[in-house]
């Protein structure tokens, strides 16, 4: 690059942070370099509106620029920022308002995966008062290896309710995926799996708060 | 053009011609602007209250003076923002938590024979596959492996390799990805 | 003022002249009256969430990213405020009032027949659900895009193309009941 073009080049980029910064509080300055204007305005009115109605913002402006990372078109990334945002305000209605950032990006992970309002009900009554975060993250990745909606949830609020902790789960998931790769049947192996930690858990660990 | 189309392109006609608003709109709408903060003192004010972390970017002088006489035009009192920095005090503002606990080393490996680049990409670094803390290095066989920072919490991210393909970690949690059609892999810290 | 560009005339009202604003406003109230007006389906509705979107431009003018494109942005803004103000206002004056068509432009000929025809469509428009009748006027009245349409409103391209479908065939039934269309 020439020194001139050098020089254009970093007082186009140095202005952009500038309008960035100055449009006002909460835009995240990495939007402004890394989508083009009419993304940009449309994913920041749906980040401001995320915001206004007090959900966490970062999952939104991480979305954005994931998509922009794998060279989407604008159009699709606000599509897909808009989707976050309303399987956001699902997670948050089903979790509570106490719901961490974490547990509402879990579940609308969930959500993709094809979890209903009610099986997330459900899995977070079995957590009782730990966070879901992990026992989502493990059910969606059940359904990723082709584990019927209904047969992982059910697992995954089992060993929530034989007081399975996270590292356990975390275990279990690492299990189960190690012998789907050995040729097991993933709904066999999943629940094998489980079967062996709460029998374990009922014999053991104390029944959570 | 169909049928329906012709049908509907008439209808979408008829639907063009001009509406005529009352004859007061524009002095009502006028009278609304002028009730509210105008925009000079509206700068003012922000700039008089307004915290604000000022970082200089190590340009040469002459750029930086051309920078100050951009930012003249543009009516704005700021230097060059270190763009990832800049987040940082906004990202307290929005989430002026709890103290965050301190991120966790996290190994991330891949078996990928042929590859000559691989990088951890995810929404714990932007993204962004140049991140020099996020770089894997081949340690023989095939195997490449990073430690990097990761977040206490839930994260999504990926394999980079060669700048061009991605790859979900074949040993993670997966994430069904509909959004762009590329899968991606979830981690979920936790405290220690 | 008058033949200068949206962007300069952002850069004056940016500067502090309030009076320049209204040359955006008698830019763009007409167009986008219309919007309103189809959206909503009556006068005083259309002309609150037509102002709302004017001050609201105006106090966001700051944040306006491309104020050549001032056009587009202030759009947007308006088709959320119609969603706003219909959801509001919802069981208000759906009905289509004579008096109404008075407000648009002056028929060619046979003008009695032309307006009996524009309010059958109008009364057939306020009948779709708002999404659809959204997507109706930006794709056939408007004459956006998808992709374009996309970016206004948050919805993906697919997702639009039912809603202005389903809006067809619903116009289609309603129509057909009064005419042969």
């Amino acid at each position: 690059m020439t020194k001139s073009l050098r020089t254009v080049t970093a007082l186009s980029l140095v202005a952009r942070a500038v309008a960035a910064q100055a449009s006002g509080a909460g835009t995240d300055p990495r939007l402004a370099t890394r989508l083009d204007k009419p993304t940009y305005v449309a994913v920041n009115a749906i980040v401001d509106s995320a915001r206004a109605a007090k959900l966490p913002t970062a999952p939104l402006v991480d979305k954005a620029l994931e998509g922009a990372a794998k060279g989407s078109d604008g159009p699709k990334i606000v599509s897909a920022v808009q989707q976050l945002r309303v399987r956001m305000t699902s997670a948050r209605a089903v979790l509570g308002t106490s719901a961490t950032s974490d547990e509402i990006k879990a579940a609308s992970a969930a959500f993709e995966a094809g979890v209903s309002d009610r099986d997330l009900a459900r899995v977070k009554a079995a957590a009782g008062k730990r966070a879901v975060t992990m026992p989502l993250a493990v059910l969606t990745d059940l359904i990723g290896r082709q584990i019927e909606v209904a047969t992982a949830t059910n697992l995954v609020i089992q060993l929530e309710k034989s007081g399975v902790k996270d590292p356990e789960l975390a275990l279990f998931q690492r299990n189960v995926r190690a012998d789907i790769d050995r040729g097991a049947d993933p709904t066999v192996a999943a629940q094998t799996r489980a079967r062996g930690l709460t029998q374990r858990g009922a014999s053991t660990s104390k029944p959570s708060e | 053009m169909s049928d329906d189309d012709v049908k509907m392109s008439q209808i979408a006609r008829v639907l063009r011609a001009p509406v005529r608003l009352s004859a007061s709109f524009d002095a009502r709408v006028m009278a609304a602007v002028r009730r509210l903060p105008g925009h000079e003192r509206l700068k003012l004010w922000a700039r008089l209250t307004t915290p604000r972390t000022v970082t200089v970017m190590p340009l040469s002088w002459g750029l930086l003076a051309a920078s100050v006489a951009l930012f003249a035009v543009l009516g704005a009192l700021h230097f060059v923002v270190d763009v990832d920095r800049a987040a940082k005090p906004i990202a307290n503002a929005l989430f002026p938590a709890q103290a965050k606990p301190a991120p966790q080393r996290v190994q991330f490996v891949l078996v990928a024979p042929d590859a000559k680049k691989v990088a951890v990409v995810g929404d714990f670094n932007g993204w962004d596959a140049s991140h020099a803390g996020y770089q894997a290095q081949h340690r023989g066989g095939g195997v490449w492996s990073v430690t990097a920072p990761v977040p206490v919490g839930h994260h999504r991210y990926s394999f980079v390799v060669d700048d061009s393909v991605w790859v979900a970690d074949p040993t993670a949690p997966r994430v069904v990805d509909n959004d762009y059609g590329v899968p991606n892999s979830a981690i979920v810290v936790p405290q220690e | 003022m008058e033949a200068s560009s949206d962007a300069v005339v952002v850069s004056h009202v940016l500067r502090g002249d309030v009076d320049a604003f209204g040359t955006l406003v008698e830019r763009y109230r007409d167009r986008y009256a219309r919007y309103a007006f189809h959206m909503l389906g009556n006068r005083e509705d259309a002309e609150e969430a037509l102002q709302d979107a004017f001050t609201r431009a105006y106090r966001s003018l700051p944040q306006c990213e491309d104020p050549e494109r001032f056009g587009a942005w202030l759009f947007r803004i308006l088709v959320n405020r119609c969603r706003t103000v219909g959801a509001r206002r919802g069981r208000r004056a759906r009905t289509f009032v004579a008096d109404e068509t008075a407000l648009l432009g002056a028929a060619e000929d046979h003008p009695a027949e032309r307006t009996a025809w524009r309010e059958e469509i109008d009364r057939a428009l306020q009948q779709l659900r708002p999404d659809q009748r959204e997507a109706f006027l930006l794709k056939y009245v408007e004459e956006l895009g998808y992709d374009e349409m996309s970016q206004l409103t948050g919805v993906g391209v697919s997702a639009l193309k039912m809603r202005v479908m389903r809006a067809c065939e619903r116009m289609r039934e309603l129509l057909s009941e009064v005419h042969s269309v």
